[in-house]
């Protein structure tokens, strides 16, 4: 299990990341989510220890990372998929971090065919393209078969094929009791992938639930309805829902209404209705609604 | 054992082209440049004959940018690729880590200081003959020897002190290759350019003394190792002080 506690980093006066505690538990997928520069990627290099924090401290099993006797059994990270050098082949890359672990070579081989780069093994890295790397990225962080895994961004750069083999990937992996961590700047890619979300903005936590619960607080509830004979539908929400929103095409968005309650309604003034369902916000705009006001670089409309 | 960062740190050496063949290139150069310059000149160019060391070494000047390369590409290409996240993923000790690093150079260095005087000591002898009794002659090969993993590690050092190759190269490579011979032209600063690291060990590899050379040959060597263990040192406060 991974633990940051208090975690807080600064640049001078800037602060990456602001008092900043959460948990990732075994046997689910977390999902990391916040806006580029909310301090995801300060986060995930501090549980690595490769920054040191300010203050605060980010534990894997109860200790810091650098006092783990094999850091790369307890946890597999995936930083920058382009952190490689071209000059080396993909066996080349996966072999000195072996090394440094005393891996058996066949484990090379295990990884490379988990990640569907058996076939391009002795290829130079210079040569593959930001899904081959990102794969050869996984490959390196499961080399030592951890417990925890840590990935920023692993779906950047993969293609619709490649997207679904991760999502089954790290779903596998959580299945098979592992903590698994996923940053993403892309909720909706998470909303399908993750069983809990940590939501950041400007270093700060803003979430931290799972995904259903997220999507029960954050995503409104409406109900859309449709009839035969437009106007009469519109007198009707005129009178008894305010708030419903016109959909253009006759029908309406009736925002926190009960579907029972405005299909019995609709019914008793005689409105024969075509449509009647309840959809929800979507996560993305849950998202973008609570981390509006934390977004670091904006476009401004002049 | 916990981790093994040497066994890393040769993995990465064996698995890059542009670091196995950096000192394969500082042997050849400096063996086949001394061979060639002997053959040509050796017998009739008396400032290569006066001390014999001077036309032995003649191909150390070139080849030892080889060996300069090979220190700062050593630790260079971890910054410069990025890999040194990864490498202190793997490590996470960072003074381990850098021992690792230390330890191959070090070795490298030695292994290519043994073929390059090895190499360059056949030259000589097969082409104008060397007194291997004159006095002095064993101190200076074997500072030859020497002076190859010193230099090495001393740029390796002080890349990790630059965090930066680019910036380790365009400054140590023509340093060493011409810098420090041309401050040694110029007669005020020779006074004070003798102290730098590659003059002091160079001065040990030669046979006579030189009248405006404030130490002896042996102290010259002792010189360049106490450059080399604080350049080291500094390396290692770098490494630990800054996140990576």
């Amino acid at each position: 299990m991974i633990e940051i506690r208090d975690l807080t980093k600064a640049y001078g006066e800037r602060r990456a990341v602001d008092g900043l505690s959460f948990r990732v538990a075994a046997g689910r997928v977390t999902g990391f989510l916040g806006p580029n520069g909310a301090g995801k990627s300060t986060t995930l290099r501090t549980v690595l220890g490769l920054d040191r924090p300010t203050a605060g401290e980010a534990l894997i099993d109860g200790l810091p990372y650098q006092r783990l006797t094999e850091p790369l059994r307890r946890v597999g990270a995936l930083l920058n998929a382009q952190a490689v050098h071209g000059g080396r082949t993909a066996t080349g890359h996966l072999r000195w971090i072996a090394a440094s672990h005393h891996l058996p070579a066949r484990r090379i081989d295990e990884v490379l065919a988990l990640v569907g780069l058996t076939d391009a093994a002795h290829r130079r890295i210079r040569t593959f393209s930001l899904g081959m790397r990102q794969r050869l990225g996984i490959a390196a962080a499961l080399l030592g078969d951890p417990a925890a895994l840590l990935l920023d961004e692993p779906v950047n750069g993969l293609d619709a094929e490649g997207i679904r083999w991760i999502r089954t990937l790290l779903r596998r992996l959580a299945d098979e009791g592992r903590a698994v961590l996923v940053s993403s700047h892309l909720m909706a890619e998470m909303a399908q992938t993750a069983d809990h979300l940590v939501v950041i903005g400007r270093g700060r936590l803003l979430a931290d639930t799972s995904t259903a619960a997220f999507l029960t607080e954050h995503g409104r509830r409406r109900t859309r309805v449709r009839a035969v004979d437009p106007a009469a539908l519109t007198a009707l929400l005129a009178e008894t829902h305010p708030a419903a929103v016109p959909l253009g095409d006759g029908g309406y968005d009736v925002p926190d209404a009960d579907p029972g309650e405005l299909g019995a309604l609709a019914a008793s003034r005689r409105v024969a209705l075509v449509e009647l369902s309840v959809t929800h916000d979507s996560l993305e705009e849950a998202f973008m609604r609570m981390t509006a006001d934390t977004v670091e670089y904006r476009a401004v409309t002049a | 054992m916990s981790t093994y960062p040497l066994r890393a740190e040769w993995t990465k050496f064996t698995t890059l082209r542009s670091l196995w063949t950096t000192p394969l290139v500082a042997v050849a150069l400096s063996a086949g440049i001394t061979a060639a310059v002997q053959f040509a000149y050796g017998r009739t160019d008396t400032s290569l004959t006066e001390d014999p060391m001077e036309g032995l070494y003649f191909g150390l000047n070139f080849g030892q940018v080889a060996v300069v390369c090979l220190g700062i590409l050593l630790i260079g290409q971890e910054y410069a690729s990025g890999t040194l996240a990864g490498s202190l993923a793997a490590v996470p000790d960072r003074a381990r880590f850098y021992r690792g690093k230390l330890l191959l150079g070090a070795a490298l260095g030695l292994a290519v200081g043994l073929l390059t005087v090895a190499g360059q000591l056949a030259a000589t002898a097969a082409t104008v003959g060397l007194d291997l009794t004159a006095p002095g002659t064993w101190r200076a090969l074997a500072a030859g020897v020497l002076y190859h993993p010193l230099l090495l590690v001393l740029c390796l050092a002080l890349t990790t002190v630059l965090r930066n190759q680019t910036a380790a190269l365009g400054l140590l490579s023509p340093l060493i290759f011409l810098g420090t011979t041309a401050l040694t032209a110029i007669p005020g600063v020779r006074e004070i350019a003798q102290f730098l690291p590659d003059r002091a060990g160079l001065y040990a590899t030669r046979l006579h003394d030189a009248p405006d050379v404030h130490y002896g040959h042996g102290t010259g060597l002792l010189l360049m190792t106490l450059w080399t263990a604080i350049a080291a040192a500094a390396g290692q406060y770098a490494l630990h002080r800054h996140d990576a």
